[in-house]
This record gives C-alpha cells, structure tokens and sequence, in this order.
C-alpha cells in the first residue's frame, strides 16, 4: 500500500502545481527591503524589453515582460511571482471555521453530448456542497481555469463563506475536463458566453435537486480568475431569464481577467520567455527539476519520498522569476493540454485525434499529450476555437471572437447595476495598465484594488476576506483615497 | 474459513452504511463526506512552516557538513528519459480502470466511513500496523547493511511495543526515533536492481515489477515471522482489511479527479520519476546506475 501513498503524494504534489493550487506554502514572505532589491534589474530593463535576446537572460526576461505588459504600477516584481506560486501564508489567513460539513453531489444533465469512450469516467457533473442547518444565503462560487470543484483555493473561499453563515455551493471552471464532457453543450471550452450559460443552466439544475431541508433566502455568486467573469455573466444571464429564474443578488469576482485572450497570450509568452517553446526546452527544464530534486533527497537523507519533503522541496528549488515564471506557465500549459484534447476530439478538428478513428479505452494517448504540450494557446483558437465559432455564430470572424471574449459584453450591467463587485491586485500578471483602468472606471466604488499579491496570492488573507464578505453582504465602504 | 464470510459481510455492511450517508434522486446523487477541519488544517500549515523556515535556515551550515562533500552531485544529463518503460500498458490500463471503480463502488466509502471515526482510535490503529512493519523493515535494513537503520527500527520495536501499549502509541519519536520504513524493494534496488516494467497492481495501484516483487516478499516476510500469532487464522483476514482501509483512509487521493484522461500517463510518470530518486537515495557516496539516453526510465 505504500506504494499507492508514495504515488499519490507525487500526484498530489504535481496537480497542485499544474493546477496552480500549491498549498499556501508557510515561508515567511521576503523583506520588503530585499524584494526592492530583487526587482531593481527588472524594474530597469523593462524598457527595452524587446531588445535583449530571450535565451541568455530568461529572469530578466519574464520580468522584464511583466513589467512591460503586466504590472500597471512598474512593480513586475518577484514578490507578484513568487505569491502568485506559493499563495497567502497561512499566518496571514483569515480565520476560519473548526468544522465545515461537505457534501458531494454527482447530476447527470439532460443536454450532455454523448460522452466520447476515453472519458468514461466524466459521465456526471461533480461539484461540493456545504449547508447551514438553519435558513441562509446561498454563495455560489466557481473555479479559475482548469479547477474543478474542490481545489483547495474554492476550499478557502468555503470555509470563510461558510463561517459567514453562508450555504456554499463550489462549481467546477468551464474549462475543467469534467466540466467539458458532462455539462458544455459545445465540448468546445473559453468561450465566455457560451460557458457560462452552460454553467448557469447546471446551477439551475441543481438548485431544483437540492434536498428541501435546505433552505435558501438569497443567492449570490463568486469566482476567482476566469471562474469571476463567469460569475458576472452568469449575473447578467440570470437579470434576462424568465423561466427558472434564480434571481441572483450579488456578484464577486475575485482576480478576473478583462480579455481572455490577451490574458492568455501573456500566459503563452511567459511560457515561451521561461521555458521555450520545443520540446527540447521542456526535456531541459525536466531535467534541471528533476537533477535539482534527487540532489536535495539525497543530501536529505529521508528514506520516503513524501509530501512534506516535496512541499519543502517547492520552497528550495523554486527561487528564481524564471522558476516562478515557468511554474505558472508550465501549470497553464497543462490545463490548455487538456481543453485542447476534449475540443479536437468533440469537433472533429484532427490536430492530434483521427476523427474516423476516435482513440479507445485502454488505447494510449501518449502521443497526444507529446504533441500537445508543445502548442500554445494561439493553436487552440485557429484550430480548434476559432472554426468551431465562426461555423455555429452567425456574422462572426475571428477579431469580433476575441472581442466576445472580453468582460465589455457585460460592460453596461457593470456599469449601471450596483450589485457588481471585485477585488484584484495592482501587480496582476493576467491584466495589464489599460485593462486595470477599465475595470476601475467601469466599476467605481465597488472595485477594491490592492498593491501586492500578483495573481490570487492574497485569496484568503484577512483583508481580502474581510472585503469580500462586506461586498456580498452589500455593506461595501470603499476606503478612502 | 467463517472469519473470511464475516469480514466480507463487514465490507458489505460498511458499504451500505456509507451508501445510505447520501440521497439520491433519479438524476442527482448526494453524498455526504467527512467534514473539512479549516482552522486546525490552517494551523498546521502554519507550524509545517515554522520548521521549514527553521531548517531551510540551517541548511546552509549543515551543506559545510563533511558528509554533504562525499555525496556527487546528480547533474541534469543523468536524468533518466521523459519516456517510461511500459511494456505491458494495455494491461495496465485496464487494471487502472478497475481499480477506479473498485475504489469509487468500495474503498472510497469505507475508507471515508472510516475517516469519520475520532482521530485517537484511527492514529492507535495507524500507529499498531506501523509497529508490526517494524518486524519487516529490521530484516530489510540488515539485508542493505544499513546496520545503525535496523537497530533504530528494532528500538523503535521494542519501545513501542512496550511502552506503547502494543504499538498503539508512538512513544519512540519523541524519543527521536522516528518511523523510516523500507521493504524488500528498497532492498533489491540496494543490490542493483532497476525497476523495471511499469505495473498497476489490481487495488493496490501504481507498482513496478520490482515493487511489486517487494510486496510480496514483504508480505511473506510477516506472514513467516507471525509475531503474536496476527498473521494466521480468521484473525489474519481482519486485520487485512483493517490494515487496508486504514491506508487507504491516510491517502487523500480520488481516482479521475483530474477529470483528465491523461491521468494514467501523469502517474506513471511521476511514480517511476519518484522511484528512481528514491532509488539515488539509497545510493549515497556513490553515483546511481544511469539509464543510457534513449532508453525509457525504469527499463
């Protein structure tokens, strides 16, 4: 049975970094004196940025580009990075309940496509569950890209919501696997719009399964990344529905991109800056990790390779921006791995599976994620996105997809309707200076912005919870400037 | 023979019993899980690290260590191939289907029913089969002439047992003698043997044919010892069951909860890379057996 357990912490271990979910990892966060330093070189070069050659300098580099296209402060900092990888340390957190009850819910939806044979076992939707015993709001929150329904970042946001007095529902991003074959109607994931009628119409569902002892009096929704633009317009699809309606009061989104696809791109080119783009780069970085891991265990003298060790591990071999950076890039690259996969394999695409020759139970699919984890995001959207779209979207073409794809759709709810709100960091890599300033000048008030935290890094601390629960309780006082 | 029927009944009846924890519907299944503990999780956390702060701290004195120089480093081109020898995929794909759904019908909810018992009942029973492994790992550690590991593990053996009522409490690590199990596997690989072909063991999972082999002989190895005389009779079968459901309660993991079907290639890919720094491990002052380029790791 160790065997299992040795195996299973590895995974543990892998999923967390692929799916960007790393356990808050507890190091005390650097002194602000030594990351001033740190970032001098970055803060410097970010205005030739295009200028140095990407091979000899990959740190500066990804620095020097999230200076150039990510941080609208000038703060394209290793401290963004660094808790973009490692998350907010537990010492900072904010409180959070002895016990919360959990419930997991499997539903079959009635619209699913037919479940293609190497996915036998994403038949059901999967999604958690945690109920008041008493009359309560219900708080709806959805993943970022590739989550499923239980990552320990929607575990965060369960407990603080639950200790609130909150019923808690955790959905699944659109672009989970799971998520593709059970509810899309497409098998096609990213698409804003279409994604979140999907996810709206599987919330639908489910409330009218719910057990009645469960009793909701108000139903808010929430997302961090792209699982906050889904809740927003899964808001605006409720305020125009009329059967079914759920009459959704309040929206958070937490860290949300503005345009997926320049988000995205900026993914794909810290993936190209940090790691390369053939597949000798990725044997490189393979090999680098795994000499730099055997060299720690060694030294260690531990005789089990377990989970502690390898978290311990995380903190030693990860330093770097370039190992910051290629750890967030090499984790969106494996989620786009598996969005790529479903949607060749349900449109027909053959970028890797033969359509007339759909792959088997027991077949191997080595070569498809051999092929696949070389291609960036720019390949989805021509090969995969882009045709499938253009074919099933009256007057489309590939420039009014991209804007599609941008929270503007929305844009006027955001606006005019008082029950929108979000927080994010002035030090996001997913949005860059202009896509900020939108979302503060659409939002007003009922946007709070602060100065650390990259991406996520600060889900869960004190601050970012505390405001959180005062927005969906519609008792938010922006501070004053 | 009835000691067999009886813990199959057990299972049967703990299986309906965790089945009847949830609701269902025609289109919609409920099932109620273990609670979630935040605040203690978040605390531990927390203490994990303080001591990791506190050793990475002292890493730089121990790494002026002279034991530190003696160890050659592992460079990048000594990493075995991204490729994994699998000759028997097909067959283990197979397995790793059955063992999801064996998992997902059986063990899960067992072990899940389980997990709800109070934590000092379920660390006695962890702490008990730790104990009785002790047996095994003396035997394995002399055989790797790891001598000062096997008188640790035989301290730890008669501490335990003696102070600790039996093996239900771990006295010896506070006693500084913490728990540092290994098994035939470790072993074989000691005396130079590879791997192997990737192997999924029906319930038991990721494997390679020498682990596989380890296991066995493992097994065997407390199966002959027989202390107290756990290993023979109808008593054998449950604390079989036990053992298992115990191992399986103290590993947070759900087949197919990647929702990806890459999931047979990820965990063979992390489990032999993991084998095989395991494997450098044992090798300290010398340099692991390195895998010509082109050749799958393990072969």
């Amino acid at each position: 049975m160790r065997l299992i357990v040795c195996a299973l912490t590895m995974t543990l271990a892998a999923a967390a970094i692929a799916h960007g979910e790393t356990q808050p990892l507890p190091v005390a966060r650097p002194d602000p004196a030594s990351a001033a330093q740190s970032q001098t070189p970055s803060a410097t070069r970010s205005d030739d940025a295009s200028a140095a050659p990407p091979e000899t300098q990959p740190a500066a580099q990804s620095a020097a580009l999230l200076a150039a296209t990510g941080s609208p402060t000038g703060l394209a900092d290793s401290a963004a990075l660094r808790a973009t990888v490692f998350g907010t340390p537990p010492q900072d957190m904010a409180p959070l309940p002895e016990t919360v009850p959990l419930s997991e819910i499997n539903i079959a939806l009635p619209w699913a496509n037919p479940v293609p044979a190497v996915y036998w076992f994403d038949r059901k939707l999967r999604v958690w569950f945690s109920a008041q015993k008493k009359p309560a709001p219900l708080a709806i929150v959805i993943a970022g890209t590739g989550g499923d329904g239980n990552t320990s970042k929607l575990s965060i946001l369960r407990g603080a919501l639950y200790g609130a007095g909150y019923h808690v529902l955790t959905m699944p991003s659109p672009t989970f696997p799971g998520f593709i074959v059970s509810t899309s109607s497409t098998g096609v994931s990213g698409d804003l719009m279409q994604d979140s009628r999907d996810l709206y119409a599987a919330i639908q569902q489910i409330l009218v399964h719910l057990p009645r002892r469960v009793q909701i009096t108000d139903i808010d929704v929430l997302g961090y990344s792209l699982g906050g633009a889904n809740a927003a317009v899964i808001k605006s699809i409720d305020a125009t529905t009329d059967k079914g309606k759920l009459h959704i009061h309040r929206a958070v989104m937490i860290n949300p991109p503005v345009s997926l696809i320049t988000s995205i791109s900026r993914l794909d080119k810290l993936f190209a800056i940090s790691i390369g783009s053939g597949d000798a780069d990725i044997d490189r970085l393979y090999r680098q990790l795994y000499a730099e891991l055997a060299n720690l265990y060694r030294a260690s003298g531990k005789v089990e390779l377990n989970e502690g060790f390898l978290f311990a591990a995380a903190a030693t071999v990860l330093k770097s921006d370039a190992e910051y950076s290629a750890a967030i890039a090499l984790s969106f690259r494996l989620n786009l791995v598996d969005m790529f996969f479903a949607g060749d394999l349900y449109t027909g695409a053959g970028v890797v599976v033969d359509p007339r020759h759909p792959p088997r139970v027991g077949d191997s699919l080595e070569n498809a994620s051999h092929v696949l984890r070389g291609m960036p995001f720019s390949e989805y959207f021509s090969r995969v996105f882009a045709p499938y779209y253009l074919k099933h979207r009256a007057n489309s073409t590939s420039k009014s997809l991209i804007a599609d794809n941008r929270l503007d759709i929305i844009g006027d709810a955001l606006r005019d309707d008082g029950d929108y709100y979000a927080q994010t960091n002035s030090d996001d890599l997913i949005l860059d200076k202009r896509e900020l300033q939108w979302l503060k000048d659409t939002l007003g008030p009922r946007i709070v912005v602060y100065d650390h935290g990259g991406h996520l890094g600060n889900l869960g601390d004190r601050h970012q919870v505390a405001d959180m629960l005062e927005m969906l309780a519609g008792r938010w006082n922006p501070p004053a400037p | 023979m009835i000691g067999r029927y009886c813990s199959v009944w057990i299972i049967v009846w703990s299986a309906c019993a965790a089945g009847l924890g949830g609701c269902a519907t025609q289109s919609m299944e409920m099932r109620s899980l273990p609670p979630e503990k935040p605040a203690a999780e978040n605390a531990a956390a927390a203490e994990n690290g303080a001591e990791l702060a506190k050793a990475l701290a002292s890493e730089p004195a121990r790494a002026g260590a002279k034991e530190r120089k003696a160890v050659p480093l592992i460079t990048p081109a000594d990493a075995p191939s991204m490729a994994t020898y699998d000759p028997w995929g097909r067959l283990n794909r197979f397995t790793y289907r059955f063992n999801t759904r064996f998992d997902e019908a059986l063990f899960l909810p067992i072990a899940n029913g389980y997990r709800r018992l109070p934590l000092p009942l379920r660390s006695g029973v962890h702490n008990f089969f730790g104990n009785l492994g002790e047996v095994d790992n003396i035997i394995n550690y002399t055989l790797q002439l790891r001598l000062v590991r096997s008188l640790r593990s035989a301290g730890r053996l008669l501490i335990n047992t003696t102070f600790g009522l039996g093996g239900l409490f771990d006295v010896a690590t506070k006693f500084k003698l913490t728990s540092a199990p290994t098994g035939l596997s470790a072993t074989l690989a000691t005396w130079g043997v590879r791997p192997g072909p990737y192997l999924v063991i029906p319930l038991l999972g990721p494997s390679t044919l020498r682990d596989g082999i380890g296991v066995v002989g493992d097994f065997g190895t407390s199966h002959v010892v027989d202390i107290a005389h756990l290993y023979r009779g109808d008593l054998s079968w449950y604390l079989e069951g036990v053992n298992l459901v115990d191992q399986r309660a103290n590993v947070d993991f759900r087949y197919y909860s990647s929702g990806s079907p890459f999931e047979y290639e990820t965990i063979r890919f992390l489990y032999v890379r993991m084998r095989l720094i395991e494997d450098a491990g044992l090798y300290r002052g010398r340099q692991p057996q390195k895998t010509p380029p082109g050749v799958p790791a393990g072969e």
